[in-house]
């Protein structure tokens, strides 16, 4: 396929004149942005370094156990991150998006890389890594946004879901609307996503597949796949996460919310 | 009535309510309900009494269970109903919340939710049924179609009343169901749950402060000092 020019240390110094030109601006209009843009530029320099090393040495040995590992990382800081975002917590939040993620990335991972893309051999880096890391990051926004909504309609209409309890509601029915709200919530950005692509944005992988050498049409190939494997896996995510979040925030003694 | 003389073994039997002994501490530690036990064998209308924050709302609330006081038996016509089965319970004894809140849609959404769910004893609306209880609240003219979201405090109670005499379950518990109601209507909106437990041979309890309702009660109750007593 096409050619692909290798960015040298040099290269990357001549970048580094464009952050020069951020911090000019700061400076001039005194935004009073200059110190955090240099120390976000560092850092960012510093984590992508790392991330590079760490990833060279992963394709290198090319060991199984290793992509796991790395998989089962990825999938516990995704979590955490999951939770952190959240405007608001309950008690045993972590285990539960820790379990979303697990499950969502597994089944739609597995679909994506063993069944779709066909790695070989099957835990091949090169594939599996930046795949999975597309799910987890994405999923991660969905379950966010999903949860946010569904402890806001939780809070805001408390008497309601108590109103069908009283009834005789299971946990399901008796949040179901508000499951509903959240996990539509959730994946609207998809949808969003999926209507404008090509249109209005080129999406990342699809990018990046192009400067690598790869021919537009494999790109698009691969970022449809992407696209269709991000919307499944928010439309699982959220859905999982809304149920757990039901079962434990609705028990055997009515609604608990406590705000932290 | 205080029955903490019931023993554990020997499960009271044959027709009627039993839920208890309950016990609820606030969440400051304070004990609210110590060991109050509800029993109630014939259809009957009962009121509870008390001051305010007495904790009659959360003993309403421990017996369907929607807080988190320790309730160790609930009982109704012999059979027991341990927390897995509080779905079933609460069809069968069913609270009229406080406030009397609705869901959002029409009337007709709001009083034909229950008759959904898996767990209902009776399906499908009756919807012949609603309209007759509707009119008798004075709510008729609005049409089961008319959207909740305007009803006034006093509407929203009567619809909360309606809701619960369609539902018509053995037992009715009603968290002060005539609030905000004017006297002659609350009148006429006690009288229908009276005639209610005659008809349908329901058990009916209400925390209330009227006066007047306690005099044309079959009991009364007061609630002080995390116990219940017969006055």
């Amino acid at each position: 396929m096409g050619h692909y020019i290798e960015l040298s240390l040099l290269d990357l110094l001549l970048a580094v004149g464009l952050i020069v030109i951020a911090s000019a601006i700061s400076v001039a209009l005194r935004l009073g942005l200059t110190k955090s843009l240099l120390a976000a530029a560092t850092r960012c320099m510093l984590q992508l370094g790392a991330i590079g090393i760490v990833l060279k040495e992963i394709f290198r040995i090319n060991s199984p156990y290793l992509v796991m590992a790395w998989l089962c990382l990825m999938l516990v800081m995704a979590s955490w991150e999951a939770v952190r975002r959240a405007r608001s917590r309950y008690r045993g939040i972590r285990l539960d998006a820790l379990a979303t993620m697990t499950f969502t990335s597994l089944a739609v991972g597995m679909i994506v890389t063993q069944v779709v893309v066909k790695v070989s051999p099957w835990y091949d880096p090169q594939y599996v890594i930046p795949i999975f890391g597309m799910i987890f990051g994405n999923s991660l926004n969905g379950i966010c946004l999903c949860l946010d909504r569904f402890l806001e309609y939780l809070r805001a209409r408390k008497k309601e879901v108590e109103l069908r309890l009283c009834f005789g509601a299971t946990r399901q029915e008796a949040v179901i609307e508000g499951a509903r709200q959240a996990v539509r919530t959730g994946m609207i950005p998809i949808i969003n996503n999926m209507t404008v692509a090509g249109i209005v944005s080129l999406p990342g992988m699809m990018t990046g597949q192009i400067v690598a050498g790869a021919s537009p049409v494999q790109a698009v190939a691969y970022q449809i796949v992407i696209m269709f494997m991000i919307a499944a896996a928010n439309g699982l995510g959220s859905m999982l996460f809304a149920t757990l979040a039901a079962r434990r925030l609705i028990s055997i003694n009515g609604i608990e919310l406590n705000d932290s | 009535m205080d029955e903490s003389q019931s023993s554990g073994k020997h499960l009271p039997k044959g027709q009627g309510f039993y839920c208890g002994p309950i016990r609820f501490k606030d969440p400051m530690g304070r004990i609210l309900l110590n060991g109050v036990t509800l029993k109630i064998d014939k259809p009957s209308v009962t009121v509870i009494k008390g001051p305010s924050g007495a904790g009659k709302t959360t003993l309403l609330r421990a017996i369907v269970g929607l807080n988190k006081a320790k309730v160790e038996k609930r009982i109704l016509d012999g059979t027991i109903y341990p927390e897995r089965r509080l779905t079933n319970w609460r069809t069968l004894v069913t609270l009229l919340l406080q406030d009397a809140p609705v869901i959002s849609g029409t009337i007709r959404d709001n009083l034909s939710f229950p008759f959904s769910f898996k767990n209902s004893p009776r399906k499908g609306f009756p919807e012949d049924e609603a309209v007759r209880l509707l009119d008798q609240m004075g709510l008729g003219h609005f049409g089961l179609h008319h959207q909740v979201d305007g009803l006034s405090g006093g509407e929203r109670h009567r619809l909360g009343l309606v809701r619960g005499l369609l539902w018509a379950p053995p037992v009715l518990l009603a968290d002060e169901p005539l609030s905000g109601l004017e006297p002659e209507l609350a009148q006429q909106c006690f009288d229908m749950l009276f005639e209610f437990s005659r008809k349908r041979q329901a058990i009916v309890v209400c925390v209330l402060h009227e006066e007047r309702f306690s005099k044309q009660s079959d009991l009364v109750m007061r609630l002080t000092d995390g116990t219940l007593h017969r006055t």
